[in-house]
């Protein structure tokens, strides 16, 4: 790669990856990928649907299991036998396609739920601290709502207030804005490009190519469970090396003006 | 039919019919409280990843469900002090076979009621740091509460009529004392018809109970 559109160099890797194989039976979904996230660094993953990218980053917090390869978060190996997958999952936020709030508590019990429970904070630390968080994401006013009186983008913004409520040191975000109307994505990518701005480490699987091209450090393409072509947004978006890469990005039809 | 009735049978007989009650009652309270914590025992090992326990909790489920009742009470009150050296009175005896048989359907219900509560919430509490069970007590069952009550509600119910077949084992409740008094006085019919009528009279209430906690899970979902 001699573009001059370079990886910011350094060696703070937050999150490494090695020769990561996941297969479901016979299926064959992750194939040796190796992939680097740097702290402070906004990682986005793009490809096709099936192309393994939720599976992918379900592995880096073992809601999947890997088959084979290695997974480091700050140094320490979290796949294997006798990793504390409730410590490590403490310090790794996830965001999900389908929110998945807590039905039977309000928007603030559901922020303050992992401190209180996880972190064994006192309630009245634990409601600053979710309060506070509502407050960032814009829903100070909807403390007290419970899940089924929010529409989706709400619902969605809490469930980030709920993963930053851990103070974690990287997101994950799984096509958060997949499950939403249109006209709610906005506030959801607002929230998500000032935690980018904040240097909040994210890896992020989503189908909004002029989201990533706008926020993302790095961007991964990943078809048939490998990683394709990785390389700088504007690169990978203008100029692909992959025919692959190319058939895909022009498939969506994304309109680069919009971005 | 020239039937002669005479009531004042069962008047003068009411404060030991409804003494009977009082260890019907009892007897049931007791037999579902213990049946509720069992059956989440079982429902909990039905569940584990563990393979052998899995099975053992089937076998258990399977067996008392697949046996009647009335063969379980006479086990455990004449065969299980032979196999133990341990003999228990009648209502300990029928409290601990209503509260085996029980705690089998009890255990499905909740194990339902568990699997209903989405693979997504239970990620999405481990997500957060948690251990598999604070993930069941702080999220999968206080959801999972709101749908076994009203089939807990419908175990009940039968349960507080079902308590008259420990009657064989002469646990001095509402049918046994029914079955001496009609005896001893000559009059069954009399007595019989005052013994259903005060099953009636308690039942009636707690099923339209639990129609309407039916009723309200169907409307909230």
């Amino acid at each position: 790669m001699t573009d001059g559109l370079e990886r910011a160099s350094g060696n703070d890797v937050l999150i490494e990856v090695r020769g990561l194989d996941k297969a479901f039976g016979d299926l064959q979904v992750l194939r040796g990928i190796d992939l680097d996230v740097k702290r402070g660094e906004v990682v986005v993953i793009i490809g096709p649907s099936g192309s393994g990218k939720s599976t992918f980053l379900r592995c880096l917090n073992r809601l999947e299991d890997p088959s084979a390869g290695t997974v480091r978060i700050g140094g320490v190996e979290i796949t294997g036998h006798g990793v504390n997958l409730p410590q490590m999952r403490s310090r790794v936020g996830m965001v999900f396609q389908q929110f998945n709030l807590f039905p039977h508590m309000t928007a603030l019990e559901n922020v303050m739920e992992g401190p209180r429970t996880v972190l064994r904070l006192s309630r009245g630390d634990a409601e600053r601290r979710a309060r506070a968080l509502l407050d960032k994401v814009g829903l100070s006013e909807k403390a007290g709502s419970k899940p089924a009186n929010l529409s989706g983008g709400q619902q969605q913004r809490v469930a980030i207030a709920r993963a930053l409520a851990m103070n974690p040191d990287a997101m994950l975000f799984d096509e958060v804005t997949s499950a939403l109307d249109p006209e709610l994505v906005g506030e959801v990518l607002t929230v998500m490009r000032e935690l980018a701005d904040e240097g909040m480490t994210m890896v992020i699987v989503t189908h909004e190519m002029s989201f990533a091209q706008r926020v993302a450090d790095w961007v991964v393409f990943l078809d048939d469970g490998v990683i394709v072509e990785e390389g700088r947004p504007e690169r990978i978006f203008h100029r692909a090396r992959q025919e692959r890469t190319r058939q895909f990005l022009d498939q969506l039809h994304w309109d680069a003006e919009l971005a | 039919m020239g039937y002669q009735w005479h009531f004042e049978v069962v008047v003068e007989s009411l404060d030991v019919l409804l003494g009977g009650l009082a260890w019907t009652v009892a007897l049931s309270l007791l037999s579902m409280a213990a049946s509720l914590l069992l059956g989440l025992v079982v429902s909990f090992a039905r569940l584990s990843p563990w393979r052998p326990l899995r099975g053992v909790a089937t076998v258990y489920t399977d067996f008392l469900r697949g046996t009647p009742l009335l063969v379980q009470i006479l086990w455990v009150y004449y065969s299980l002090p032979i196999l133990t050296g341990v003999v228990f009175s009648p209502f300990v005896s029928a409290a601990i076979a209503l509260t085996l048989n029980l705690s089998a359907f009890v255990s499905e219900v909740y194990r339902a009621g568990i699997l209903s509560i989405a693979r997504a919430q239970r990620e999405a509490a481990l997500a957060l740091g948690m251990t598999t069970w604070q993930a069941m007590r702080r999220v999968i069952l206080p959801q999972s509460i709101r749908r076994v009550l009203p089939p807990l509600g419908s175990i009940w119910v039968s349960l507080f009529k079902d308590t008259a077949i420990v009657s064989v084992i002469a646990v001095p409740e509402l049918m046994y004392r029914g079955k001496v008094l009609s005896i001893e006085t000559y009059r069954p019919l009399e007595i019989y018809t005052a013994v259903a009528l005060i099953y009636f009279i308690v039942t009636y209430p707690q099923a339209r109970g639990v129609d309407w906690l039916f009723e309200r899970a169907r409307v909230r979902g």
